[in-house]
């Protein structure tokens, strides 16, 4: 008989070093005080490229005024409003056409078409059709991030392992069961990177629709601040960008992590 | 009349215009431990997958001792569901009490009850095999379809599986149908050894489970002569099996 008591159990998982810890940052925080030094000693003009610390400063003024977290507040409400909308329009068509070959037949091939249109090219249109409300920025990006979702949630399902499917089959699952139990699990991991992939969609389209056509948000704060030659706060918009698109990274890295995190469960030595 | 569990009659089964099973004649009785062998490509899993309900037969019938008679497969690998864990694999996720106690109580019986929080990619070749045997048990089968679920297995492995799968066959009274084309393990585990060859069944023998190896030997050469005869006449089809 297989001897199954000796077998290794769960590996602990072991923090990361300290090192491993820091590391990342190094490159940035180098480039930062080059920036700093550079400036401070004046081989760089501070007119055309301000300081880390006036970039810095004049974060703290804006904040303090109230203008940044405005600013901010309203892009964040049309990136995630935008997202939702055609993430979930992405996601139902993926999971329609992925399951229904009836869907498939209808929708995939206009999808397609579609898709291979630069959605940052319907600008103009949009302005036309939308003007430069809400409605126009929330669709650009509604429209941009549909595509990546739609592509991995329908790669997603149709790629699950046929075998998986049809042991579900042969153990009498329901076709809900199927679902939920088999086919959702299986395309989750590629429906994930559709989603990481279209976080960062999201934001190049709010940053080209807000320069283009706005009176709020971060994209117009850039815009306005180069009108006046604001250098502070042009670096401080796109620093601002930075760090949301950094903290949207952060979250579906996390997302990831939550629901697949039996991918990262170490393996046994037997 | 002995009862029967499941009856093949002149079944048939083509894809396309390539047929990949003919006239293909059996019975299960119930308790009866069988063994299908042949060489890859002779029909064995096709009938496995016939029987299982998951393809139909183009020709003949199927006649089954109840319409609702519980049938479950252990596959060559294992089909476990990387996300689950081992007992979640076992009841499929399932909330409900009852299926949770009977599942830990099935992974118990196979020697995995101190395994029952691990993800399959934890586990070894022998324990997925294990945990997919144990998946098949919970239904209480009342006839179990084994299709190859040794083959990716190392040798040793593969001899410790043979006794575990023999004796929780034997000690649940289980109805088993072996697919296999490892003549050495047809002979070691069954009780009747079916021959499947060229699309039909051309041959059959009284296994020998539960004795020596001189006679298991005996066994895999006679019917490792049978599938390496180059021409099979009809006429030379014969009925060895115990049973009448």
């Amino acid at each position: 008989m297989e001897n199954v008591t000796g077998m290794t159990k769960t590996k602990k998982t072991h923090r990361p070093l300290s090192w491993q810890r820091v590391l990342p940052w190094v490159i940035p925080v180098l480039i930062i005080l080059a920036w700093q030094v550079a400036v401070s000693a004046g081989w760089l003009n501070s007119n055309l490229l301000p300081s880390p610390l006036a970039v810095l400063q004049d974060g703290v003024k804006l904040a303090a005024s109230g203008e940044l977290m405005k600013n901010v507040s309203i892009s964040l409400f049309r990136a995630l409003t935008g997202f939702a909308i055609g993430g979930s329009i992405g996601f139902i068509l993926g999971m329609a056409n992925g399951l229904s070959k009836v869907s498939r037949a209808l929708f995939d091939s206009t999808i397609q078409m579609l898709r291979n249109i630069p959605h940052l090219s319907l600008i103009p249109l949009v302005i036309i059709l939308l003007g430069i409300g809400e409605g126009a920025k929330i669709s650009l990006v509604a429209v941009g991030v549909m595509f990546p979702v739609y592509i991995n949630t329908y790669h997603g399902i149709t790629r699950v392992d046929p075998e998986l499917i049809e042991m579900g089959k042969a153990y009498g699952l329901s076709k809900r069961q199927l679902l939920a139990k088999v086919i959702f699990p299986g395309a989750l991991p590629t429906i994930l990177v559709g989603i990481r992939y279209a976080l960062g969609v999201m934001w190049t389209t709010l940053i080209v629709a807000e320069t283009i056509s706005s009176s709020s948000g971060i994209g117009y704060m850039a815009t306005n601040a180069q009108e006046f030659m604001n250098m502070d706060t042009v670096l401080l918009c796109i620093l601002m960008y930075a760090l949301l698109g950094k903290a949207s990274d952060l979250i579906a890295k996390a997302l990831e992590d939550i629901c697949l995190g039996w991918q990262q469960t170490g393996r046994s030595e037997g | 009349m002995e009862t029967t569990l499941i009856t093949l009659d002149r079944i048939g089964k083509t894809y396309g215009d390539k047929t990949a099973l003919h006239d293909v004649n059996f019975t299960i009785y119930p308790g009866e431990f069988v063994a299908l062998v042949g060489m890859s490509g002779g029909g064995k899993s096709t009938i496995l997958r016939l029987i299982a309900e998951l393809e139909q037969p183009t020709a003949g019938t199927i006649t089954r001792a109840q319409a609702d008679l519980v049938v479950r497969v252990m596959f060559q690998n294992d089909r476990l569901l990387p996300w689950m864990t081992t007992l979640d694999n076992l009841s499929f996720d399932s909330h409900d009490k009852a299926q949770q106690d009977k599942a830990k109580k099935t992974l118990a019986s196979v020697g995995l009850k101190d395994f029952a929080d691990q993800y399959p990619n934890q586990l070894s070749g022998g324990q997925k095999q294990r945990v997919a045997l144990a998946r098949a048990l919970m239904a209480d089968p009342q006839l179990l379809l084994l299709d190859e679920p040794l083959g990716a297995l190392d040798a040793l492995t593969r001899r410790n599986m043979q006794q575990f799968i023999g004796q929780v066959c034997d000690q649940g009274h289980l109805t088993t149908l072996l697919i296999t084309h490892d003549v050495d393990e047809a002979a070691r585990m069954a009780d009747r050894i079916i021959v499947i060859k060229n699309g039909t069944n051309v041959y059959e023998a009284a296994g020998a489970k539960g004795q020596n190896a001189e006679t298991v030997a005996k066994v895999a050469e006679e019917v490792l002569q049978v599938i390496l005869r180059p021409d099979d006449d009809p006429t030379q089809v014969e009925a060895v099996a115990a049973r009448d």
